[in-house]
């Protein structure tokens, strides 16, 4: 009842906000977003009256000289990159033209062959006979790639004319299955991978479709000895359906497609989902409007003391709060299921999208609530902004590449869209830390949410550390707000894992090790910095060690939690697990190895803590002298057990 | 003639709105806004190269130093597909006999990639086996599409008479980086245009906040005319897109990226700064309240610039041409035409400002 109660009051204020927003959206903004809309539209509508739509960013930006009698002058058209120039070899020498490709007749062939070291500004590529094509290319990197855009367009083009032709079995002499394979685990994935029907099936395609070749001799005389063999028959039994029916599917749909693994040589695909990224991208587009009027009116309650009305009514501040992000969650959520429709995704699409939703909500309404201008404002929307879709995209280009590319839930969606198996584990890793910051975020924020913070000019960093401060009670407090912390510090390792994957590894895993420390660091004390200058806690050595104390042994616990989920979700995500070990995150490691972390935690945080209570030069100084420590350590461990 | 007219430029700076102008990016300082929008561009280029060193060394094996990708080849067709993979540069085929002999060399690393041939149908069937989530993994079925595609062009000349249609000859490879123009096509316009918005959506929180806050009356009692303060603030917002944007492509440049016609960019974003801008100051003095000020102004200039490219004067497309250095004689006038533009936005806005009864906002 009381829960039904307090359900109502959210509503209400819920419908309030909405209201107020659709009365703020008066006669003449309405009038100005109606002309704004037939602006954009007659502009798109000339576009496509004059057949020019969806033009894309790259065209154009290769001239390639050719004859308008060419065979090739097709292909150049039809590419949106290329375009075509009179073929003359004085615009390739004056560096007006990129690529000349040499009339089709072998009257008037270029002749531009230059040695390597000759400083002409050409080169020809090829002069075959068959063909009789000719190209010659500026000598130059934007040649260079100027020449590989002309043969990606011709090998485009052959594809269309083969998807023309009568005879298929000619036109796709090449059938293709792709399959992964660790190297490592060959042998031992050999048993999971091969149910015994699959075996059975297998011999009796091969007998029937083979004539005695020595793949089928192989899978004869294979008995359980021996496993490579099997391993490899068994894909060829996956391969006999897919190659046969691709071939049905018309070329535009292959394009659309993303990655197949079967195919003709042209239909199969490096991991790059690149269609699938694309759309996975229009989930972000409409957050980045829902959290520029979300922010707005948080901030409006903040100006010229207007929140005051609400905060002096019955209400609890969590209420106040969640009925004025209630709107703009649901917006958020029927947008998404939209977009969900639009573009083919399911159900985990939206559910893997959800926590991204959230978790612009939440970090918008900390912004908005430590912003102190508008203008503030827009900047730190903008920052969450670039910060979000960076974090949310950028791994999901690794989708097939990576296990490293689930930090991202954006990832999920990609797999979805491709048809790739989505495991609850694989949910729970890539959401879950962005559940978690969401709720602190939110937490955080409805702490601030009062009088003294809401209608003051103070700057971010110091309405952060109240924020902080308003979160703390006593020492046992300080221990519950280092866990609270883990999910950043997850979030924050996970995207310096994939900022820094790229490099060598002797490279990336020193810097890796330090950059993390430093998170911990920071996320152990920051709040005991904040304590101290709030003057929460009396500045004496022994509260210093007391809070250090405290705050190591609630981020160890915290962080044995993020082992346990690391254990149930997945034991398969090498990177992550050995980049996270240092810190003791070793499901094998014995009752000495668990505790060295916890004395680790406690001895660093102290350091920290010690320099926390003079002020913000010694908290530095001390906190660089606590990561020192700490990388040490990580270097200790990954040198003796790594 | 000339001279008076520098005279007049003067004159119409020396009167307050220079000193709005200074007094706008000295909150912004204060605010350590413009710090933080550095800060964004920063990690936007960071992670754009980022994005930009991981595709390049994924997908061009000739950035990779020295790779060398070892492949099996097993099956009836050994024969054909070692022909086809000899073509590529960064593979090394070796025949195996046994089959088995193919997974155990793959097994043990020995070889990163198997091809197992099979004849059926008078077609060649081709099982490619890379390693499973390694940073390998990419390259090896990049370049091994290459080799089949290879595979297949043989097999196309072999068939030629079974074929009614005959495939085009192929250049020959020469190794070109296939992401070339990414820095052009997305990034540069990004970077390029991310002030230019930055710097409009600042005009409305900086015009709507004063109308909020009351404080545009305390302003109106100096003496200054409402167009003199619009003037100043907008004439600081236009002048700091145009220079971030400078900025980076200098950043761009000193990272080996050429960028051309620098002039005609500035040109270019200058414009876009000058339109933006103007749209901005308009939508806040129509508008209700901020918040709708903002909403349509973010709404606006993004349906804008998408409709504005499908157009062939593509904002986007004209910054690439422009860097890229593929820049047409039509480049040059949509450049002119947007300078155009710029004026008659600019003067069209300022007219209507200067019949907005100030009283009223």
């Amino acid at each position: 009842m009381k829960l039904l109660g307090r359900f109502r009051r959210i509503w209400r204020i819920a419908r309030w906000e909405v209201s107020l927003g659709s009365t703020s959206f008066d006669r003449r903004t309405l009038m100005i977003a109606a002309v704004l809309v037939v602006l954009a539209g007659s502009i798109v509508g000339a576009a496509m009256v004059f057949g020019l739509g969806g033009l894309s960013p790259n065209q154009d930006i290769y001239r390639v000289g050719i004859d308008a009698d060419s065979p090739y002058h097709n292909v150049v058209e039809s590419h949106s990159a290329l375009t075509a120039r009179p073929a003359d070899p004085e615009l390739l020498e004056s560096g007006d033209i990129e690529l000349l490709v040499s009339p089709a007749d072998d009257s008037g062939t270029v002749s531009l062959i230059a040695a390597e070291d000759d400083d002409t500004t050409a080169v020809e590529v090829e002069s075959t006979g068959q063909s009789r094509l000719s190209v010659a290319h500026a000598q130059s990197e934007k040649g260079n790639a100027a020449l590989t855009a002309f043969r990606a367009a011709v090998e485009r083009y052959n594809d269309r004319l083969m998807a023309l032709e009568e005879n298929q079995t000619a036109a796709y002499p090449v059938g293709v299955q792709l399959q992964y394979q660790s190297q490592q685990q060959l042998v031992q994935s050999d048993d999971q991978e091969l149910p015994d029907d699959a075996e059975n099936d297998d011999v009796e395609d091969d007998e029937s479709v083979d004539s005695g070749d020595d793949t089928d001799e192989d899978s004869d005389d294979s008995a359980d000895a021996d496993q490579d063999t099997d391993g490899e028959v068994a894909v060829d039994d996956d391969r006999e359906d897919p190659v046969v029916a691709d071939h049905e599917g018309s070329f535009v749909e292959q394009l659309f497609a993303g990655g197949t693994d079967s195919g003709s040589p042209a239909e199969i695909s490096p991991p790059f989902p690149f269609s699938s990224l694309l759309l996975a991208f229009v989930f972000l587009v409409p957050m980045n409007f829902i959290i520029q009027a979300y922010g707005g009116t948080i901030l409006n309650e903040r100006i010229n003391r207007r929140g005051e009305l609400l905060l002096v009514a019955p209400l609890t501040r969590l209420d106040i709060v969640a009925g004025k992000t209630l709107p703009y969650l649901i917006a958020s959520i029927g947008a998404i299921s939209a977009i969900s429709l639009g573009i083919g995704g399911g159900i985990v699409s939206v559910l893997a999208v959800l926590p991204i939703a959230l978790a612009f909500l939440s970090a918008t309404f900390v912004g908005a609530m430590f912003a102190r201008s508008f203008k503030e404002l827009t900047f730190v929307t903008v920052t969450i902004s670039v910060f979000l879709m960076s974090y949310a995209f950028v791994p999901a280009i690794f989708t097939n590449v990576t296990p490293i590319a689930l930090i991202s839930p954006l990832t999920l969606v990609v797999m979805e869209l491709q048809g790739d198996p989505i495991g609850v584990g694989a949910y729970v890793f890539s959401t879950v830390p962005f559940y978690l910051s969401s709720v602190i975020l939110f937490l955080l924020g409805v702490g601030v949410y009062r009088e003294e913070d809401m209608f003051t000019q103070k700057s971010v960093p110091l309405k952060f550390l109240d924020a902080l401060d308003a979160r703390l009670r006593g020492p046992k407090s300080v221990a519950v707000v280092s866990g609270l912390m883990i999910p950043f510090v997850f979030v924050l390792e996970l995207l310096a894992i994939a900022v820094l994957f790229v490099l060598p590894i002797e490279l990336s895993i020193p810097i890796i090790l330090v950059v993390m420390a430093a998170i911990e660091e920071v996320a152990k004390s920051i709040h005991i910095y904040a304590g101290f200058e709030s003057d929460r806690f009396g500045r004496t050595t022994s509260m210093a060690l007391l809070l250090g104390a405290m705050s190591g042994l609630g981020f160890f616990v915290g962080e044995k939690f993020t082992a346990i989920s690391q254990l149930v979700g997945l034991p398969e995500l090498a990177l992550g697990e050995a980049t996270l070990t240092p810190s003791g995150v070793t499901p094998t490691a014995t009752l000495g190895l668990l505790a060295a972390p916890l004395v680790l935690h406690v001895v660093t945080a102290g350091i920290s803590a010690l320099g926390a209570k003079r002020d913000l030069r010694w908290y530095l100084v001390a906190m660089l002298i606590a990561t020192l420590v700490h990388a040490g350590y990580n270097f200790g461990v990954l040198y003796f057990y790594g | 003639m000339a001279k008076s007219l520098v005279g007049r430029l003067i004159a119409w700076l020396e009167s307050q709105r220079l000193t709005i102008a200074t007094r706008e990016l000295r909150v912004l300082k204060r605010e350590k806004t413009i710090v933080l929008a550095l800060a964004i561009q920063l990690f936007v280029a960071a992670f754009s190269g980022f994005l930009v060193v991981g595709l390049v060394s994924l997908y061009d094996p000739s950035s990779v130093e020295g790779l060398q990708i070892e492949a099996a080849v097993t099956g009836d067709a050994s024969e054909e597909m070692q022909a086809a993979i000899d073509n590529q540069q960064s593979l090394n085929a070796t025949v195996y006999t046994d089959t088995a002999d193919a997974y155990e060399a793959f097994d043990e690393g020995r070889a990163q990639a198997i091809f197992e041939t099979a004849v059926r149908e008078d077609r060649i069937e081709v099982t490619l086996t890379a390693p499973e989530g390694s940073l390998e993994t990419t390259l090896v079925v990049a370049e091994g599409q290459q080799a089949l595609r290879a595979l297949e062009r043989q097999q196309h000349a072999e068939r030629a008479a079974h074929l009614s249609v005959q495939p085009l000859e192929l250049p020959e490879d020469r190794g070109g980086n296939p992401y070339f123009d990414f820095m052009y096509t997305i990034l540069l316009p990004l970077l390029v245009f991310l002030p230019v918005f930055i710097s409009g959506s600042i005009t409305v929180d900086s015009i709507t906040e004063e109308i909020d806050r009351g404080t545009l009356e305390l302003l109106r009692v100096a003496p200054v005319s409402l167009i003199e303060i619009l003037d100043g603030k907008a004439i600081a917002m236009i002048g700091i897109a145009p220079i971030q944007a400078m900025a980076w492509l200098a950043l761009l440049s000193l990272n080996g990226v050429e960028i051309a016609n620098p002039g005609w960019l500035f040109g270019l974003v200058t414009a876009s700064a000058v339109i933006v801008v103007s749209l901005a100051v308009a939508v806040s003095l129509l508008a209700a309240n901020r918040r709708s000020a903002q909403l349509l102004f973010s709404v606006g200039v993004l349906l804008l610039f998408v409709a504005l490219s499908l157009l062939p004067i593509n904002p986007a497309n004209t910054a690439a041409l422009l860097a890229i250095d593929s820049a047409s004689t039509l480049t040059y006038l949509v450049v002119s035409s947007y300078l155009l533009a710029a004026l008659v936005v600019a003067t069209g806005v300022r007219q209507f400002v200067g019949r907005v009864d100030a009283n009223r906002l």
